[in-house]
């Protein structure tokens, strides 16, 4: 037997059989109907107002036979004989004979209705036989004034045609059929709306749920303006269905009479399905997350994804970096050479070694070459991905690159801990050397101090407040502190940012603020006067610029200066406070951060002392014109020789700032700054050796 | 081999079939019920079902913006009906199925009616039974016999019906019959006659193995009905009634409005489909873990109002939240009452001295015990006269036979007349004479050891150690061993392979033990699958035997449930509780929306 798609089960279907059967059957009233209805049209074709009875009854009868008189001596309906007072009445339809009280009435309007409605329905079924006789008021030419003479027995009926029960009925059928196909409820055309919003939601909201999916899941794959978008229109529907099945459900409800119980039940059984439906679906529609949650997201799907991937992808890496060590070896290490020979060129002249990946880390740099090579060759792959169009390889590839650069870094900072670790241990060695130099170094410190007492009152004054060298060593190793966190908890800062960057470096409650914010907001700063820039720049020419400064440029920018001394008496309380002014000045200065593309800070601390003072080839460096006014300074950049001595007064002092900033922290327990610290004592005693060696 | 699955897909097929639209139901009394049991409103609803009427109903509105899809059985009136419905119709169009087969002369004067022509579908889709579970489905009918002979009416509607169930099924089957009842042989005959008569409709692809549809009369095993089920639903419908899946717990003492009444469909409920088939005490486990897994899930209610995100979570949470807390409730209701009753009646004692009269052959330990629960004031005269009737048709020819003592002992327990009826009509109706084969005593050297060995390492489950005998039936049939002089086939021709797809029919009833017997083999046995069916699914109360018995329609307490097998209410007609008001759902969706 047949089985219908879909089931699996035996079917059976009657269809062709009930329609043969149905076929016959209809066909015969179709025609019964049609036949009426033609005659009906016959007889309201003419002006049945203005037209004398007797030709109306000629009209009528030549539309249908009237059955003899004679041959019915019985009303077929009811059984009366008819008689004189039981008159006889034709049906005008089909020509039967009944009585009165078996008549029946059509009025015109209903007529006309009926004839014009299957007028329509015969020419758009296109039955030729019937259509072409349609013509309405052919006689309308015969309007007059004729009043009708009725006779006087006979009633005239101006506006109706009578009929037999039979004929009657199956037009008032025929009426209804039309009636329902004209007519649509409100129900219906309501509820045809809640059935497109519901298609929409089926369409849309799988859509939605898998771009929520995908976003919750921390992709990329969909933007979530666009899933938020689609959100919108989502609800926007489901609000519509709302209202609308509301709407169904209250339809009618004032109507008078109410409406039947069985469409009440359907009003709450569709209401109740629409609710039904949004609880279900709407329900289901997951939240999207904020912008913040969805970075967070991002972020941790590219974690799982580097974790999940740095385990298949390990040896794979391995041999395609060998490969490509060999293919591409001569171009990236040209490229590294350029890397470095870029990063050494600002700073020519500069003497110091530092263990960081530009100088020191030059030995490094041959075994960190694979992972740069490899970040290289990253970089390039997702260019060519990004161009081609594809975004996924980028994605993988991006994810890649991160893990590597994530694992450089690491190797990086493993690097500087275990040379710092080393550097301690040289520092023993050295303290006798340091010993000495600190004293040659007060010695000069003393002197400059009486140069500088000379050349200006307030310079003294400023001497005089920082005078005691203790207080010197415990300011300046805070810069290291602040370096030696930013590096442990570079994120967190920057949610501090100061408002007022001018006016921050004299407020010591905000230590932490971070460096990164505040270079941003200095950076404008750095545009206006240098006398300005100057003594917030340099940490260690503070002291000696920020006096003589005031002298030559009588009216210094307010904050920069004028603040100062306010300043440095709560520097003397809070050491803290400092921190964040060197942090500030070696953020805002625009030539560091430019000169140090490597993101660790002590590359850019290095270069401090030495590239201010020692390099005044620097173009634009803020320090030349200073220096140039400070005739102590001026001095000691005119001559190479007398260079040296300042910068290594300099150096002793650095090294004795740090070395007392190790104790400090040291003592409060802050090993890692203390590991951090000695690398930089180690670095700069190594500077000192040097200068050492090459000068004396 | 679902029926659940094969009479949802005629549903399916005929709302489908109709298109889009708002439509109306129109079904009978039968199709109701046959409906009710594979759909629920809420699925139905999602389907543009919105208005379910009965054929037979007179008050029905004319809605020409409907469309009507009619689930009838063929009968004589249905088919009046339907004429009259299409002379006036009162929908915009007709879809009309019919759930067996209809005469072309039925056809015929159902076009001659439809003169509007409103009809679009005329069509045989054979789902003419109740699908009870996967592989057990019902007729409903109850007092099938008269006596040990068929009444006429109910001979030919379980043939229409098994016919269906061949039909939904796409199966041809060989038929094999139960020599020892006429009224197995009955039915075998009408059902190869109808095959015969419409070769036109089973002529299916042939499989490698025919199926076998084995009718079986349940005067061969009286013992099964008889016996205090444990697993869950056979339990529930034992204790509580199961109706087209539904519980009426209104004599629950204590009951709220929303538990009057509950539904247990392994179609829309997790848990049940799960632990249908457990032990009462595992069900007490799981009981347990659920209410553990909604107190956890459950909204604490100061934390609900706390924040919008709170409430937020709560809605997102709501269907799942809503559906669980219906579960557990439900259950926990359930169980609750079974658990009440078991003690109330004493039920644990009761059934472990009904499996030992069932499964044991130690007659004089079996007496005691009957004697000493008789004694019990908690354990009620019908029990009381139950184990009687066990042992009657245990001991019917032992040679120490007390029989006539435990009448006395039930007459001074004050269990009535009509109790101590049934006893005989007990043994009447499955008594020795009756039977075909050995229920008690192992027939072959395989059996003895089998129980020799059983008895040897004691039994797992005192309360379980019934097996059906069913089971032994099955199990032999599937190995081929079924012998052929008592199990003979209709007509010439035999089947020689082990058969794969096997259908048993009980007369008289199937019970929920044995369905849970289907369910393990058909679990168990690789390559096989049979689905049982019944003209009704037992419990006690409603055994056919009981009803034999003349007074039994008069027991006043019993007649009610006599007649639960009839759908006499779905829920389709009850209006839906609302949603919204019961959860202040739009204030809190409106709130999603919002945000």
């Amino acid at each position: 037997m047949r089985t219908c798609p879909g089931t699996n089960s035996a079917v059976r279907s009657h269809l062709s059989d009930f329609k043969k059967h149905r076929a016959a059957r209809i066909d015969h009233y179709v025609v019964e109907v049609n036949k009426l209805i033609i005659r009906l049209e016959k007889l309201t074709a003419f002006d049945r107002t203005n037209t004398e009875s007797a030709k109306i009854r000629a009209i009528e009868k030549s539309v249908v036979p009237w059955v003899n008189d004679q041959d019915v001596p019985f009303c077929p309906d009811c059984g009366n004989k008819f008689s004189i007072r039981n008159r006889r009445h034709h049906c005008r339809l089909c020509g039967s004979i009944m009585c009165k009280k078996c008549m029946e009435l059509i009025s015109l309007p209903l007529a006309n209705k009926l004839t014009s409605a299957s007028k329509e329905s015969l020419s758009t079924h296109t039955s030729p036989s019937q259509s072409p006789n349609s013509v309405h008021g052919s006689r309308r030419g015969s309007i007059s004034s004729m009043s009708s003479v009725s006779s006087v027995l006979d009633e005239k009926d101006d506006d109706r045609i009578r009929c037999c029960t039979h004929c009657k009925d199956t037009l008032l059928k025929r009426e209804q059929q039309i009636d329902e196909k004209e007519h649509t409820p409100d129900i219906v055309k309501l509820y045809e709306k809640l059935r497109l919003c519901m298609e929409k939601v089926d369409q849309k909201a799988p859509e939605y749920i898998r771009m929520a999916a995908s976003l919750n899941a921390g992709e990329t794959t969909y933007s979530l303006e666009h899933a938020s978008d689609l959100r919108v229109e989502v609800q926007k529907v489901y609000e519509l269905i709302d209202a609308l099945s509301k709407k169904i459900l209250t339809l009618g409800l004032n109507q008078d009479p109410p409406p039947h119980p069985s469409n009440l039940r359907l009003q709450r059984m569709i209401r109740y399905s629409a609710t039904l439906f949004v609880q279900e679906k709407l329900l289901g529609l997951m939240s999207l997350p904020t912008k913040e949650q969805f970075e967070e997201l991002k972020k941790k799907r590219k974690e799982e994804m580097e974790r999940k991937r740095a385990v298949e992808r390990q040896a794979a890496l391995e041999s395609q970096r060998r490969l490509e060590e060999r293919q591409s070896g001569l171009a990236s290490r040209a490229a590294n050479g350029e890397v470095a020979s870029l990063r050494r060129g600002p700073a020519p002249l500069r003497k110091a070694e530092g263990w960081l990946p530009l100088s020191g880390g030059q030995g490094q740099s041959e075994d960190s070459d694979p992972l740069l090579q490899q970040i290289h060759n990253i970089t390039s792959f997702i260019r060519q991905a990004k161009a081609a169009g594809r975004m996924d390889e980028v994605r993988t590839l991006q994810e890649n690159l991160r893990q590597l650069q994530d694992e450089y870094d690491q190797q990086q900072t493993e690097k500087a801990i275990e040379l710092s670790r080393r550097q301690a241990e040289e520092e023993d060695l050295q303290r006798e050397q340091l010993q000495m130099l600190r004293e040659r170094e007060l010695e000069r410190e003393r002197e400059q101090f009486r140069v500088a007492s000379l050349h200006t009152r307030t310079r003294s004054l400023d001497f005089r407040e920082i005078g005691p060298f203790q207080l010197e060593p415990s300011r300046e190793p805070r810069t290291h502190l602040a370096y030696a966190l930013d590096l442990g908890s570079s994120p967190v800062p920057s949610s501090t940012a100061p408002k007022t960057p001018s006016l921050s470096s004299t407020q010591p409650t905000r230590v932490w603020s971070g460096p990164p914010a505040v270079g941003q907001e200095r950076l404008p700063q750095s545009s206006m006067p240098q006398q300005h820039e100057g003594p917030s720049l340099n940490p260690f020419d503070e002291e000696d610029l920020s006096s003589p400064m005031e002298e030559a440029t009588t009216g210094p920018p307010a904050a920069g200066v004028s603040l100062d001394p306010s300043a440095r008496i709560l520097k003397e309380y809070n050491p803290f406070e400092e921190e964040d002014e060197e942090e500030e000045a070696v953020a805002g200065n625009p030539f560091i951060q430019p000169d140090s593309p490597a993101p660790n800070p002590f590359s850019e601390e290095d270069e401090h002392p030495q590239q201010r003072l020692s390099s005044p080839l620097v173009p634009g460096n803020p320090f030349e014109e200073p220096t140039c006014i400070n005739p102590f300074e001026m001095d000691s950049d005119s001559g190479p020789e007398a260079e040296e001595p300042i910068e290594e007064e300099l150096l002793l002092q650095q090294i004795d700032n740090i070395k007392a900033y190790i104790f400090d922290a040291k003592q409060c327990g802050r090993l890692d700054e203390v590991e951090v610290l000695t690398e930089n004592l180690r670095e700069l005693k190594h500077t000192l050796a040097k200068q050492k060696g090459g000068t004396d | 081999m679902n029926v659940v699955f094969a009479v949802k897909q005629y549903i399916s097929k005929m709302i489908e079939d109709s298109g889009p639209g708002m439509k109306v139901l129109l079904m009978d009394k039968e199709t109701t019920g046959i409906v009710s049991m594979v759909y629920t409103q809420s699925e139905i609803l999602q389907k543009e079902v919105y208005l379910f009427e009965r054929i037979d109903s007179q008050n029905r509105e004319i809605m020409k913006h409907l469309k009507a899809i009619c689930f009838l059985r063929p009968t004589k009136e249905n088919v009046d009906y339907i004429i009259q419905e299409l002379r006036r119709p009162k929908y915009t169009i007709y879809f009309i199925y019919f759930s067996n087969v209809i005469s072309k002369s039925d056809v015929k004067s159902l076009a001659e009616a439809d003169e509007q022509e409103v009809v679009a579908e005329v069509q045989e889709f054979y789902g003419d039974y109740i699908a009870v579970n996967p592989h057990l489905f019902s007729l409903n009918i109850l007092g099938c016999c008269q006596g040990r002979n068929w009444d006429p009416a109910q001979l030919s509607r379980t043939t229409q019906g098994l016919t269906a169930l061949l039909l939904s099924l796409k199966k041809c089957p060989m038929i094999r019959y139960q020599l020892s009842s006429e009224a197995a042989k009955r039915l075998a005959e009408c059902v190869k006659q109808v095959i015969t008569k419409e070769y036109e409709l089973f002529e299916f692809r042939r499989t490698e193995v025919p199926p076998l549809l084995l009718i079986l009369d349940r005067c061969d095993d009286a013992i099964t009905p008889l016996l205090n089920q444990w697993t869950y639903q056979a339990m529930v419908h034992e204790l509580l009634g199961i109706n087209n899946n539904r519980i009426d717990l209104s004599r629950v003492p204590g009951i709220s409005k929303d538990l009057r009444e509950v539904v247990l469909s392994a179609e829309n409920d997790e848990f049940y489909a799960n632990n249908m088939y457990l032990n009462f005490a595992e069900i007490g486990s799981n009981i347990k873990n659920l209410m553990e897994d909604f107190q956890k899930k459950k909204p604490k209610e100061q934390q609900k109002l706390e924040s919008i995100a709170d409430m937020k979570a709560f809605v997102e949470n709501y269907p799942q939240f809503k559906k669980m807390s219906g579960t557990v409730s439900k259950h926990v209701t359930v169980v609750g009452e079974l658990s009440r009753l078991v003690s109330e009646r004493n039920l644990l004692e009761v059934s472990e001295v009904e499996q030992e009269l069932a499964c044991q052959n130690d007659h004089s330990s079996a007496l005691q015990n009957i004697k000493r629960l008789l004694q019990n004031p908690k354990v009620t005269e019908f029990d009381a006269a139950r184990l009687v009737m066990l042992y009657a048709l245990h001991y019917e020819r032992h040679s120490s036979n007390s029989l006539p003592g435990l009448m006395m002992d039930l007459r001074n327990k004050g269990v009535s007349e009509k109790y101590r009826k049934l006893v005989s009509a007990v043994v009447e109706y499955g008594g020795k004479r009756v039977r075909g084969s050995d229920l008690f005593s192992p027939k072959d050297a395989v059996a003895i050891t089998k129980q020799f060995l059983k008895g040897l390492k004691g039994v797992e489950n005192v309360y379980t150690q019934h097996q059906p005998f069913l089971h032994e039936t099955l199990d032999h049939l599937i190995k081929g061993r079924l012998k052929e002089n008592l199990y003979p086939y209709l007509g010439p021709s035999t089947l020689r392979d082990r058969p794969q797809d096997i259908i048993v029919f009980v007369i008289g009833g199937a019970t929920y033990e044995e369905a849970l017997t289907v369910y393990n083999l058909n679990r168990t046995t690789p390559g096989v699958r049979i689905v049982l069916g019944g003209t009704t699914v037992h419990n006690t109360k409603r055994d056919r035997v009981l009803l034999c018995c003349p007074d039994w329609s008069q027991t006043p307490g019993l007649k009610q449930t006599s007649q639960l097998g009839l759908p006499n209410c779905w829920d389709y007609w009850h209006e839906p509780p609302h949603p919204a008001k019961r959860w202040g759902f739009t204030v809190l969706a409106r709130m999603v929306l919002i945000s």
